[in-house]
């Protein structure tokens, strides 16, 4: 009895809620999308056709509304704003299609909440952008067998879900090359976040592609366990510095600090993710790669918008246009830059491909033996660092 | 045994306690409510909408309000952690901690077992669970009773050696061939079952029932009231020959424990899988939410669905809004001020 | 392992701790007044959204480290308000303001998450050049880690050689007493409050500023709560805590330097060392008058403040 008055309070607060509910669901909420992606109004592939029939099918609603999902901040000059910038990309080429976007989206099922969100605003296709999204995704895939799924550097597939990437080993090797021969201690550092197959074949790759050119560099590896921890990677960076490493990559989600404390401690870095990374190393900058994956992913969405999409297992590489190599920094010698676009052509024709054998682990012993390579099904169960490399690869 | 002014001394004593909890609920709401409508128009975007989609989002749909409950779970467990210490005057700010060991301790059975059937399993994960996170508050428990170190001090800072623990085990043997932050998905046996169609697994059942065994205990047992009498007078209680030390250390073993058990029904039941650094804050949140009830058994659950609307509301803003989703706990830490800057009324002692 | 490496070392300590410093020496003087401050993760979080804002939009970090001391001093006033005036429970406000900066760092932050800043520049002591540059990029610091140590004596100064300190103090062990000797112990822990926050504020910036040269949001990773324990691990000694930042901060470097040396330590449990020492200071030194907790900081954590 005397509990009435909390409970009719709070039966008042819930039915105020539920109406206030109530008029929201009323509304559909398809309003402004969530990032301002609006296309800025480009000359279309299509004339545009000034008949009469001048009202577009915008009226009738978009033709696909994508749901785009990053691990971080779009901003942040990496792997998020690069996958963003791919996105943004179909809104550009495709005029109909409506994105909704969400950064900061937490690993595994945190993110079934804002992709159901997304798919509740009438999402026809989600686009996981995060490494740990992949398996909240393929759950959600098979509970909305309509939706398309499309995960970034995953190798789950499915029904409606597939995934897609770039090929960084090729371009790793490339910036090995290039940092092989930048180096005056030959000591080179890589700031990784964890230790995971791909992560350790880019290692092995820019540490094979500098031995090529050096042999006797040394790339020492140091983990963060974080994709972006900003205070960890400078303790890294710092500490790789201070051992005598003068140049500085890194595998995390942003390279923007690493980069800028190699800059701030003359050291020559090279980028990763994105190529935005070079404004943070106006001098000590060598080069970099990054993801440029909006034409792939415009081609995805128009297969899903005219109904030919098919799940494919889809990686293209530098030369397909998916990834992009930054423009060399101020000191690079000419004859590097030379060096490195041979290599490139070298590897372009297939003349020269990366990890083939014999490569030989920390230890001495033989992870790709005489006459074989290493294919890509295998590069993301790499668990061995080569030889020359310090680091622990568990 | 009471008389009936004793009873009605309590009766009085009670409304009181509510109408203060009622004013405190209405205040809580509206003024945070406002601020931080404030704040959404200052960043430009339309308050009136967005607050229909909090509520449209979690109260309006059927999936909406699963997820809060959903939400809810855990927060219902670690905030009880911290209520039953609290009547006897300890203060248990090791929520987070003791969650992680539980989950730890619980991934550990999910991955050695993974043969066993469900009826064994889950229940013996919940075991491990539960003696995880009593472990964990143990060595607290231990040092608060022999005086030598107040157990506010090692509960937090045990809450940050915790993850770091979970970080090691994960990264260590427990993590599955390609990913290193993750351990294997545990197998069905070791899921927590279910509503069908929801994401509300067993948890939300536990949790409740806990509570309501809890509030039974206080009023109703002989170790309720002794706990009482300690939560008044330690002294005087230790005189009339209650071992005041021995509840110190189980009665903080116990909060320690269902923290635990929070942290097994998340990784069982939500993720299905040990991830590092899986909590945010759900500890603190649950201190907080026993501290604004006072401890009380209801007062726990409302809060702490208010809370979970405030939270699952949040990811829905983000969609729509365009804030970034951490700027939720802007609302929550205005709806606490607000709660913590009026309140004056009832001196702590009262409530134990 | 050379006296190079161990110098590397130190320097990586130097970088990583100073921030940490300034946080421990604003929690010290908190504490010493008898308020934990359980939210300094948040403070730190504004502080530092605040110095990157600031520095992004006017391109001089000077500007933006003034910013970040000043928004430091103003979140504390939130916890002064809250803890002092309306005498809410200490630790129940100290995380609602964690929580509070998590959310306003973020509003601020967002638009500057990526960007390039001016950052503080480095600068190496004139005489020192004239070694060999390994050495010298070894001691290229900015102005606030060559302030650190200094600031540490100076707020040892201040809370043991000077009247306010004395007040601060006296206001730590029982506010009554203090203000039956004449203090006003309100106004005091509002000072307190304040300086403790600037002094945050100081370390948050060059976090963000001199440090990572970037904001992501929970960037600072538990900072707050280290600072916290490293209060405790100093037993509340200014000059205690130096030691103490340096012995937290150096893990990353020490940890690396073994994995050099071929010898693998987990960072993780490396990681727990802080915690788990202060613990064990706490359980040998606890009963020790000397080295007690500010007692009215000792009701708090009994429940009884």
């Amino acid at each position: 009895m005397l509990r009435k008055p909390l409970y009719s309070l709070f039966g008042v607060l819930i039915v105020l809620s539920l109406l206030l509910a109530a008029c929201g669901t009323a509304e559909t909420p398809t309003d402004a999308p969530a990032e301002p992606t609006a296309p800025a109004e480009e000359p279309m592939e299509e004339e545009p056709t000034e008949a009469p029939v001048a009202e577009e099918p915008m009226e009738e609603g978009p033709c696909l509304i994508i749901g785009a999902l990053h691990g971080g901040p779009i901003n942040d000059a990496g792997y998020n704003q690069a996958m963003h910038e791919s996105v943004a990309a179909i809104g550009e080429n495709i005029d109909c299609v409506e994105i909704i976007e969400a950064e900061n989206v937490p690993e595994e099922a945190g993110a079934i909440t804002t992709i159901e969100n997304m798919i509740s605003e009438g999402a026809g296709m989600i686009i996981a952008t995060a490494f740990n999204h992949q398996y909240p995704a393929l759950e959600l895939a098979g509970k909305y067998p309509d939706v398309i799924f499309e995960h970034a550097g995953g190798w789950e597939m499915s029904g409606n879900f597939a995934n897609f990437f770039g090929e960084p080993p090729e371009a790793w090797y490339l910036m090995g090359v290039a940092a092989g021969q930048m180096t005056e201690t030959d000591k080179l550092g890589f700031v990784a976040a964890f230790p995971i197959g791909w992560t350790l074949t880019f290692a092995n790759a820019f540490h094979l592609g500098a031995q090529s050119v050096n042999p006797d560099v040394e790339t020492t590896v140091s983990y963060t366990f974080n994709w972006a921890d900003s205070a960890k990677e400078a303790d890294a960076t710092n500490a790789l510095i201070n051992q005598g490493i003068d140049v500085v990559t890194m595998h995390v989600d942003s390279p923007a600090t690493v980069v800028s404390t190699a800059e701030s401690r003359g050291a020559y870095s090279v980028g990763f993710q994105s190529t935005h990374a070079q404004e943070f190393a106006p001098e000590y900058w060598i080069s970099g790669t990054g993801y440029t994956l909006g034409d792939t992913l415009t081609w995805l969405a128009g297969n899903v918008i005219d109904g030919s999409w098919e799940p494919i297992f889809l990686r293209c590489g530098l030369w397909d246009g998916c990834m992009d190599m930054a423009p060399f920094g101020p000191r690079v010698p000419q004859e590097v830059q030379d060096e490195v676009m041979t290599v490139s052509s070298a590897l372009e024709s297939g003349e020269l491909v990366v990890f083939t054998g014999p490569v030989y682990d920390q230890e001495g012993n033989v992870v790709v033996a005489e006459g074989e390579v290493l294919g890509p099904d295998l590069m993301s169960a790499v668990d061995w660092l080569a030889q020359g490399m310090i680091g622990s690869p568990q | 045994m009471s008389t009936s002014s004793a009873s009605s001394r309590r009766s009085s004593a009670s409304v009181q306690i509510l109408s203060g909890a009622v004013g405190r609920y209405v205040s809580m709401l509206v003024l945070a409510l406002v601020i931080f409508g404030i704040i959404i128009w200052i960043s430009g975007r339309n308050p009136i909408v967005s607050y229909r989609e909090l509520f449209g989002s979690t109260l309006g749909s059927w999936r909406g309000f699963s997820e809060v409950l959903v939400a809810m779970t855990p927060m219902l467990l670690t905030a009880l952690a911290v209520a039953i210490p609290s009547r006897i005057g300890l203060i248990n700010v090791g929520g987070e901690g003791q969650l992680y060991m539980g989950a730890a301790a619980a991934t550990w059975g999910a991955l050695t077992f993974s043969e066993a059937p469900a009826w064994i399993l889950l229940p013996l994960m919940a075991a491990l669970g539960m003696l995880g996170g009593a472990l964990w508050a143990l060595v607290p428990g231990l040092l608060r009773a022999t005086g030598l170190v107040n157990e506010t001090i090692t509960t937090l800072l045990l809450n940050a050696v915790a993850p770091l623990l979970v970080a090691f085990l994960v990264f260590g043997s427990w993590h599955s061939p390609m990913d290193t932050n993750r351990t294997p998905t545990f197998v069905e046996a070791a899921r927590l079952p279910t509503l069908p169609g929801t994401r509300i697994d067993l948890g939300l059942l536990i949790g409740i029932l806990l509570l309501a065994a809890f509030w039974l205990f206080m009023r109703y047992t002989r170790w309720g009231l002794e706990m009482r009498a300690i939560g008044g007078n330690p002294e005087a209680a230790q005189r009339n020959g209650v071992p005041v030390k021995i509840y110190i250390v189980a009665v903080l073993c116990v909060g320690g424990a269902i923290a635990g058990m929070a942290g097994m029904s998340q990784v069982s039941g939500y993720y299905g899988v040990l991830l590092t650094g899986f909590s945010r804050g759900i500890g603190f949140l649950g201190f907080l939410i026993s501290w604004l009830s006072f401890g009380n058994p209801v007062g726990i659950f409302l809060t702490s669905f208010m809370v979970a609307v405030i939270i699952t509301g949040g990811s829905m803003l983000q969609l729509t809004t365009a804030l970034p989703y951490a700027v939720i706990n802007i609302l929550l830490a205005m709806a606490l001020f607000v709660v913590l800057a009026g309140i004056n009324i009832f001196p702590r002692r009262s409530t134990g | 392992m050379t006296g190079l490496a161990i110098l590397g070392v130190l320097s990586s300590a130097l970088f990583s701790g100073a921030s940490l410093l300034y946080a421990t020496l604003g929690e010290t003087i908190n504490q010493r007044a008898g308020i934990v401050n359980l939210g300094l993760e948040g403070v730190l979080l504004i502080s530092g959204a605040t110095g990157i804002a600031v520095t992004s939009l006017t391109g001089n970090p000077y500007l933006g480290i003034l910013a970040a001391v000043i928004a430091g001093g103003l979140t504390n006033i939130i916890l002064a308000f809250l803890v002092v005036t309306r005498r809410g429970n200490q630790l129940a406000s100290g995380l609602a303001l964690m929580f509070f900066g998590f959310g306003v760092s973020a509003l601020i932050g967002r638009a500057f998450v990526g960007l390039k800043i001016n950052g503080l520049p480095r600068i190496v002591v004139p005489g020192l050049s004239n070694l060999p540059t390994r050495y010298v990029s070894l001691l290229q610091f900015d102005i606030l880690i060559y302030l650190a140590i200094p600031v540490a004596v100076f707020v040892w100064w201040l809370l043991f050689r000077t009247r306010w300190g004395l007040g601060v103090r006296a206001v730590g062990e029982n506010s009554d007493t203090a203000f039956a000797s004449g203090r006003n112990p309100h106004w005091i822990k509002y000072q307190a409050l304040i300086a403790g926050g600037m002094l945050a504020g100081l370390g948050a910036a060059h976090l963000t500023i001199a440090y990572t040269l970037n904001w992501s949001e929970f960037m600072t990773g538990g900072r707050g709560f280290i600072a916290i324990a490293l209060v405790i691990f100093s037993k509340w000694n200014p000059i205690r805590a130096i030691a103490g930042a340096l012995l937290f901060s150096g893990a990353v470097a020490f940890q690396l330097l073994l994995q050099a040396s071929g010898v693998n330590v987990s960072p993780f449990l490396l990681d727990t060392l802080p915690y788990l020492l202060t613990i064990l200071v706490l359980m040998l030194w606890g009963g020790s008058r000397k080295y007690a907790a500010p007692a009215s900081l000792g009701r708090v954590y009994m429940g009884t403040e």
